[in-house]
């Protein structure tokens, strides 16, 4: 320990006891915990231009604090908690600044005395953590190699340990002797997290522990971190971009926009009072799901290229309040209201009258840019319209052999509703709840074991149940999927004319040149526009939301009736969702077409459907009008579903 | 345990199966076996060696009886080692032939084999740790270098150079004038006899292993939990080969099952140009002298062996993959 500070020196070799009181001491009169300055990583690879993923971000992290860092994806959160521990590779490095934990600069330090620091000091819990377990260990060595390396337990001794470890996340004991595949992925994190603080760190930095898991998982994860923080009084970095979350958990904020930090505010007042319009941008996805109207704000757009300089404020070309100023000058990150904020409208707004200049628009706390809304009347003209999909009785038996035994599943169970057309329904429920099963059925993918499913379209009433394989490719024209990932639902060689035009030349026998004038229609329809200047484009040259356009109008390609969507904004950044729901809202209405909304999450599904099913093990627990199925859920587990969206606005109102 | 049983099952089927067929394909043919394979064998216009037919009717059975007794007998015959006899050594039976030459070819091409692997596996693992540095390109370029040579031409390399030329090693046989045996004299020769033979195949066997050792290793390197092992403050050593190498010894393990599971088949190539008295150069006799016995007893024994080898492979994955364990059991 070669500390220079008395107190954290004494701090530090007790081992962090019940510290809330330690933190709050250490806060009040001793420097930070981290000291980040001026810290930038580039990445230099050989065979593309150079980037600065993080750009001289500087800022303190106290001893027992809990920061969350925000930020799309892409804005360089990941590299910046792989500087942070030092765990950078090629061909990234840190380019510039320094890393002070506890006084040392991290950042050059020694890799062997860095060693003898991690995990002792810092520990982490890494994005994607599914796969952070070695898969051919047992759980029970992978803790005690990382105990036995800082610390002067052995033996039995770190079994104990462990156990303790295993009972403080709430995992049974006997999972120590367990392989990381016959855990379940919420297990597995809550692993990873006990592993995290098995030598009691000062500091443990969180980098999307939870996505990919179900709400519900997510939740019950997340209250374990905070809870053991509370107890433990551990300094958090907490990395999301789920900002509803990060804002429930955290002390306070940090914004991240193209590897610069924007913002920095305490939790409470970024709520009330966001400075940075990209901070408004991001806190603008979230919506109070009881109200009788939800609208939710999407930032348009894309980051901008890291690869080349970049002169102004990086935001300029995304933000609504921009003016002139923003172009040419780099705003600084200077304090402001409490915080700290990079941008030179917000500065301007609240200094001085007499600096001022015109044209500054109005102080607001809203994002001025585009709005998803939604009122209870859409809702309602669509539940009178026409139905023209009526599921009932639908039951679905897997059977699986297991040597001579046969196993049956019971994926989905006496499941029935219909769908109008213009209206839309969503199907929410955590996986495995037989969402997916149910669309594969009502596409004609898989077969029901009993019940009937009738389409009726163009061509008169169809019972889908019965198709075979040359009727099913006809249905499959009205019929249109929209998954999950745009990502890899888009093939990366062709351009998105070919993409395009090939179903209107298949499904509807247009000529090379009738399809080429219908694609660039179908481009207007999904607002890439002018559609001349994205026809010839690759798909990565495209945002995410503007992929996930793409794959909508593939889908509209067909002309189909019936859209079913698979999650198709849960890859998405929160920031532009919205934009995807705006795109199906349009569809829905102008167009007449009946669209299936599956999702595990239930703000998204009120955000956009008129219509609720709740699904758990096969079965509609809950089943309704989507405003009166969130505001009186019947059924436990929707309450449950209910319980676990993130809703930091209600918090800051009733914590202040 | 069920995937151990399932996997032994497996291989007992497979070896049934290859038995069988070795039975039933001389018999698909009308008329007397062994004199049709015998003069498909000499020829159309030969004349039927009568000795030859003797030793292909003693591996294939008697032609009388119906198919079952025909087949419980050839199954009886199996049982007892009884394969007929060779007519390149007539009249010693094949099974005698062959414990002639096996230990010869298990013990160079199988330590040879186990060299290769451990070097190989070292070489790899160490380059794909020390990846993109001047070791890891002199290692991966080497490789790929040598690996473009003909095996036949780096044989014949060092048979010209150390046998004639310097003359430090002998050029043919595996022993010259001592008795067989476990005596100082004999081991001595063998060795020295075996050296170069075995240096032929050492340079080009690690090849394969160090470059799948280097790739899988590499990628491998790139996992999470390979990041969270160092984020763990675990000792580079710890993460090379408890983490990193230990995962991408995986699939090499049971590719050298597979491999030595071709030592039975022994080199065919290195064992000629050296005259080494092997199971290769008897395989290379028996084809050059039509010796269908032989040849036959030679292939069903190369069977046994992959399948054994795919079958200790496959034990060996499940004992080192808990994955596999349970992902087809
Ligand atoms: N290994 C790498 N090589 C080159 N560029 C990279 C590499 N890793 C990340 N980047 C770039 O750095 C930027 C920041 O990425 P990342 O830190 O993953 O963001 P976030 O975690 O906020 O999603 C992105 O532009 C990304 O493309
Ligand atoms: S500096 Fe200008 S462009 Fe940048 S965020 Fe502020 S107002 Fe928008
Ligand atoms: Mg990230």
């Amino acid at each position: 320990m070669t500390t220079t500070d008395a107190t954290t020196a004494a701090a530090t070799t007790e081992s962090v006891p019940t510290s809330q009181t330690l933190a709050a001491d250490t806060r009040r009169n001793s420097h930070p915990l981290l000291r980040v300055r001026d810290l930038s990583v580039r990445f230099e690879p050989k065979m593309s231009p150079a980037l600065t993923a993080v750009d001289k971000v500087s800022f303190d992290l106290l001893e027992g604090e809990f920061v969350g860092l925000i930020g799309e994806s892409g804005s360089g959160k990941s590299t910046l908690a792989m500087a942070l521990l030092s765990l950078l590779e090629r061909p990234g490095r840190i380019s510039n600044g320094s890393i002070e934990f506890d006084g040392e600069d991290i950042a050059s330090m020694s890799q062997e005395d860095l060693r003898h620091r991690r995990w002792r000091d810092i520990a982490t819990v890494f994005q994607s953590s599914m796969n952070s377990l070695n898969p051919v260990m047992r759980v029970e060595a992978q803790f005690r190699d990382a105990i036995e390396e800082h610390s002067e337990l052995r033996g039995d001794a770190v079994t104990e340990r462990v156990r303790e470890l295993f009972s403080m996340v709430m995992i049974d004991e006997k999972f120590m002797s367990a392989y990381p595949h016959e855990l379940s992925g919420g297990m597995k994190q809550r692993i990873n997290l006990a592993l995290a603080l098995c030598n009691r760190p000062r500091f443990v930095l969180l980098d999307e522990p939870t996505t990919g898991l179900d709400v519900v998982v997510q939740r019950s994860i997340l209250e374990a971190v905070r809870r053991l923080q509370k107890e433990q009084g551990f300094a958090v970095l907490f990395i999301s971009h789920d900002i509803g979350t990060v804002m429930e958990l955290s002390d306070r904020i940090f914004v991240m926009y193209a590897g610069q930090l924007v913002e920095q505010q305490a939790a409470t007042t970024l709520v009330k009072d966001p400075l940075h319009p990209y901070s408004k941008g991001l806190l603008g996805s979230y919506s109070n799901p009881r109200a009788d109207t939800v609208r939710v704000t999407y930032i348009p757009g894309r980051p901008p290229d890291l690869t080349r300089p970049i002169s102004g404020c990086r935001f300029a070309a995304r933000c609504p309040e921009a003016i002139e100023r923003c172009s040419s000058d780099e705003p600084q990150l200077l304090p402001l209201a409490g915080g700290r904020v990079a941008c030179h409208v917000a500065h301007l707004q609240r200094g001085p009258s007499e600096d001022k200049p015109d044209g500054l628009p109005e102080q607001t706390t809203r994002f001025a840019g585009p709005e998803f809304v939604k009122t209870a009347e859409d809702s309602d003209r669509a539940r009178r319209g026409e139905v023209f999909l009526e599921v009932d009785s639908v039951t679905k038996v897997f059977e699986r052999r297991r040597g001579l035994r046969k196993q049956q599943t019971l994926a989905v169970d006496d499941v029935s509703f219909a769908l109008r057309k213009g209206e839309v329904t969503a199907l929410v429920g955590q996986s495995g709840s037989g969402k997916t099963t149910l669309a594969r059925m009502i596409t004609g993918v898989d077969k029901p074991s009993s019940g009937t499913i009738r389409f009726t379209g163009s061509e008169g009433t169809i019972a889908v149940e019965k198709l075979r394989t040359r009727q099913l490719r006809d249905y499959r024209k009205h019929v249109q999927m929209v998954f999950q990932d745009p990502y890899s639902s888009l093939n990366p060689a062709l351009t998105l004319r070919y993409t395009l035009t090939r179903p209107l030349r298949n499904h509807r026998g247009l000529s090379a040149q009738e399809a080429d004038a219908v694609a660039g229609e179908l481009m207007e329809t999904v607002a890439l526009t002018p559609s001349n200047r994205f026809l010839d484009r690759y798909p990565h040259e495209l945002s995410g939301g503007q992929r996930q356009r793409v794959v909508i109008a593939r889908a509209l390609a067909a002309n189909p009736e019936l859209i079913v969507a698979d999650e198709p904004i849960s890859s998405l950044d929160v920031s532009i969702r919205a934009e995807v729901l705006e795109l199906l809202q349009e569809l829905v209405t102008g167009h007449d077409i009946g669209v299936l909304y599956i999702t595990h999450d239930l703000l998204s599904a009120r955000l956009l459907a008129d219509e609720i099913l709740v699904l758990s093990q096969g079965r509609v627990v809950e089943q309704g009008n989507a405003l009166e199925v969130i505001r009186n859920p019947q059924d436990a587990y929707t309450r449950t579903l209910l319980d676990a969206i993130p809703n930091p606005f209600e918090q800051a109102t009733t914590t202040s | 345990m069920r995937y151990f049983v399932r996997k032994i099952a497996f291989f007992l089927a497979t070896l049934w199966a290859a038995i069988t067929l070795n039975f039933i394909i001389p018999r698909l043919q009308p008329g007397d076996p062994a004199e049709v394979m015998v003069q498909k064998l000499a020829g159309k216009d030969a004349q039927l060696n009568p000795a030859a037919v003797q030793a292909m009717r003693a591996m294939l059975g008697a032609p009388d009886g119906n198919l079952f007794t025909q087949y419980v007998s050839y199954l009886g015959a199996l049982a007892h080692g009884d394969f007929g006899i060779s007519y390149t050594y007539y009249p010693y039976p094949v099974t005698e032939v062959i414990g002639q030459a096996l230990p010869w070819t298990l013990v160079l091409v199988g330590v040879t084999q186990i060299l290769a692997f451990v070097i190989g596996i070292t070489l790899g693992a160490y380059a794909a740790w020390r990846r993109n540095t001047r070791f890891d390109s002199i290692v991966t370029l080497g490789s790929t270098f040598i690996g473009t040579l003909p095996s036949f031409w780096i044989a014949l390399l060092l048979l010209f150079v150390f046998g004639y030329t310097v003359g430090w090693f002998p050029t043919s046989g595996g022993y010259s004038a001592s008795t067989p045996g476990f005596n100082g004299p004999f081991i001595t020769e063998a060795v020295s006899h075996s050296f170069l033979p075995a240096l032929s195949l050492l340079i080009t066997a690690p090849i394969g292993w160090i470059l799948g050792m280097r790739n899988t290793m590499v990628m491998n390197l790139g996992e999470d939990y390979i990041r969270l092992a160092k984020a763990k403050g675990l000792p580079d050593r710890v993460v090379a080969l408890r983490y990193a190498a230990r995962n991408a010894l995986l699939p090499s393990v049971t590719g050298f099952a597979i491999a030595l599971g071709g030592v039975l088949g022994g080199s065919i190539l290195v064992e000629q140009i050296y005259d080494y008295p092997g199971m290769g150069r008897l395989m290379g006799e028996a084809i050059g002298n039509r010796d269908f016995p032989l040849l036959q007893t030679l292939l069903l024994f190369i069977i046994v062996g992959v399948l054994l080898a795919n079958l200790v492979a496959d034990l060996l994955y499940g004992v080192l993959d808990p994955r596999a364990r349970r992902a087809q059991s």
